[in-house]
């Protein structure tokens, strides 16, 4: 875990006193609301449908038990007992008071967290693969590089007004979890034919309203180029950008206008005219950085488990646990463990303080002290033995939080929606529980197979929908709430966007569409147990159309 | 809401409330937490009078975010939001109705 040395504890206290201050006049009546509004999206603070929201930032996803027992005594404290864990891997808050906002940025600054750049056309918080760490299939672990990337575009002069808001994502696996090709910049560790590490660099990625997938504009940048390489890619963007017209200032717009091959040409000219040696960081300071994501203390462990075997063999709901929410980890006898926050029926993504504070033990007591939060909405402790596991599963089942549905139907996202959100156009999270109700049985889902169902309640597509296997658009139809579903995205590492199925629907009619797409998908997957994205890929969405039709009534025998 | 366009009679005038972000509602001689005690503009001389309270509040910037909003009146008099989503915005989130003025209402029918 990265610890903040005196250079960030003073940015952070800093603005935290700025940030009191400036409430205080605004409430004193010396701000306007006008003058104010930037200044509270600069601390992640949002007016709301019912309330302020507070968006805290977790950087690529990475927490100890401190800070999540903090976040717990936050919700209790300030907020009504519970936070919503968000795709970009942060936590929010539905209920802040404005007053109280500046005593919750000091809470979070003692445990070295703040919600700086959570808001407004800046570099936002930087993503990573939650199993960072963890998978075999790492080159390198990410989080030292989203760390120093972090570091650099904090407050950075030159881009903190940007046309546009700005989102990064870092993987260091063969396998994309990190959704890097729908972000501004995506980045891929990866080794040349030389061995050497780099990185690979994604451009113009995007959802919202005009989805894009990003375009590599290098395949393999230097480890030690990356600071002025990125330099050079936003200096591009701030200039050329389009600041006219909100909808199209977002970098894959200008990577579309301009095509790949002029964006890339653009960017290589000012990298040529940049000053590198100056820019980039001293190997000293990375070796620092990189330093505090050293692996843990791992114990010498045998492959496999006979203690949890023994209990899988008794207890069938923890032998579905252990196959549906572990994830192999690189060390013998250690997992990563899935913790869904999609109990069927519950809003996907929300943890009251009560279970925030349950894993904050477990993780302390089974995981080495890490969580990892998750752009799936779910929460992954990434150190487990696999000895340990029946404990976890039994500490996870005591605390409400022991689903296990990892990546499988019910593993849904949803965005807020118009349950909590100003900008959404339909409601959200009833369709995500509606949906997980019918497909609440344990044995229908594991048939089903993995199959990611995405929801978003606006254009602006929080809810991932153009990269679910099945994607849900709420829009408003006449003041009605209108569902569009799209098949066959993906955010991996074949990443597609998902095409329209047909009109949209009523949100009742949504949760028998999902379930007549799943029957069709079954009745066509091959026998091998084909997925449902590969299935959908190899026929087409043909097959899938009827299923918007209503259903006829049953014919009189000829 | 489209600029230049004034949403439809009846209407009420709503805003947030600057210190805790509640849902408020110009109720007369001030603003009220409860759509049930909104003042309601009937005719286009009182939108009027709306119109110009709601650029006073923008100007003093408390409450913050002031609009008019469309409203119908039910059978028993009670002031309905005409869209779903002023519906959720002046009761709570759908999914939790234990927050909310929805729950500010359920509580005070306890206590009554």
């Amino acid at each position: 875990m990265y610890r903040y040395d005196e250079f960030d504890e003073r940015v952070v206290r800093q603005r935290v006193a700025q940030f009191r201050e400036q409430v205080g006049r605004r409430i004193d009546g010396s701000l306007t609301e006008e003058e104010f509004l930037p200044l509270r999206l600069m601390n992640g603070l949002y007016l709301q449908l019912h309330a302020y929201m507070l968006r805290v930032a977790i950087p690529y996803g990475t927490l100890d038990s401190r800070q999540m027992r903090q976040l717990a005594l936050i919700a209790d404290r300030y907020d009504r007992g519970y936070g919503h864990f968000t795709t970009r891997q942060n936590i929010q808050y539905n209920w802040p008071r404005l007053r109280d906002a500046p005593d919750i940025l000091e809470m979070l600054a003692d445990v070295q967290m703040h919600c700086i750049q959570t808001s407004g056309n800046c570099i936002r918080n930087v993503t990573a693969d939650h199993f960072a760490g963890v998978a075999a299939d790492e080159v390198e672990d990410p989080r030292p590089t989203a760390e120093l990337i972090r570091q650099w575009s904090t407050l950075h002069p030159e881009f903190s007004f940007l046309p546009r808001k700005f989102k990064i994502a870092v993987t260091g696996s063969a396998e994309d979890r990190a959704a890097v090709a729908v972000h501004d910049i995506g980045i891929r560790i990866v080794r040349n034919a030389a061995g050497e590490v780099g990185y690979r660099i994604i451009v113009g990625g995007g959802l919202g309203r005009t989805p894009m997938i990003g375009k590599t504009v290098r395949e393999f940048l230097p480890k030690d180029e990356l600071l002025a390489y990125l330099e050079a890619i936003m200096r591009v963007y701030n200039l050329e950008g389009r600041r006219d017209n909100k909808f199209k200032a977002r970098v894959k717009i200008l990577v579309h206008e301009l095509g790949a091959e002029a964006f890339i040409a653009r960017v290589e000219e000012e990298y040529a005219r940049l000053d590198g040696p100056s820019l980039n960081v001293d190997p000293a300071e990375l070796a620092r950085i990189a330093a505090y994501f050293a692996p843990p203390a791992f114990e010498a462990l045998p492959e496999g488990s006979a203690v949890l075997d023994q209990a899988a063999a008794r207890d069938p709901d923890l032998a579905r646990f252990v196959r549906v929410n572990l994830y192999p980890h690189k060390m013998p006898g250690y997992t990563a463990v899935t913790v869904s926050l999609k109990p069927i029926g519950g809003p996907p993504g929300d943890a009251t303080s009560d279970q925030m504070r349950a894993l904050a033990d477990i993780a302390e007591r089974f995981s080495l002290d890490e969580l990892r939060v998750t752009h799936i909405q779910n929460i992954v402790l990434p150190h487990v033995k696999l000895d340990e596991v029946p404990q976890v599963w039994a500490a996870l089942v005591e605390a409400g939080l022991a689903s296990a549905n990892a990546g499988l139907v019910t593993d849904i996202i949803a965005c807020p929606g118009m349950d909590y959100c100003s900008l959404a156009t339909a409601r959200s999270i009833p369709i995500a529980q509606e949906i997980a109700k019918r497909f609440a049985d344990p044995d229908r889902q594991q048939l089903v197979g993995p199959l990611g169902i995405k929801i978003s309640g606006c254009i602006n597509a929080c809810g991932h929908h153009h990269v679910g296997h099945i994607g849900i658009l709420g829009l408003d139809k006449a003041g009605i709430e209108n569902y569009q579903i799209t098949l066959g995205g993906d955010p991996g590492n074949e990443a597609s966007l998902g095409e329209r199925l047909g009109p949209g629907i009523d949100a009742e009619q949504v949760p028998d569409a999902i379930e007549r797409i799943v029957d069709t998908y079954l009745e066509l997957r091959h026998a091998d147990g084909e997925s449902f994205i590969d299935t959908v890929r190899r026929v087409g969405l043909d097959p899938f159309k009827p299923v918007l039709q209503p259903k006829e009534p049953a014919r009189a025998a000829a | 809401m489209a600029a230049g366009k004034r949403a439809a009679l009846p209407l009420v005038l709503t805003a947030s409330d600057l210190l805790d972000g509640d849902v408020v509602f110009y109720a007369g001689a001030g603003w009220a937490r409860g759509l049930d005690e909104a003042a309601v503009a009937a005719d286009e001389a009182q939108a009027a009078q709306f119109e110009a309270i709601l650029a006073e509040t923008e100007a003093k910037g408390d409450p913050v975010a002031p609009y008019l909003m469309t409203v119908r009146i039910d059978a028993d008099g009670a002031l309905v939001p005409g869209h779903v989503r002023e519906r959720i915005r002046s009761r709570g989130p759908t999914i939790r109705t234990d927050l909310g003025p929805q729950a500010r209402q359920e509580r005070q029918h306890v206590s009554v």
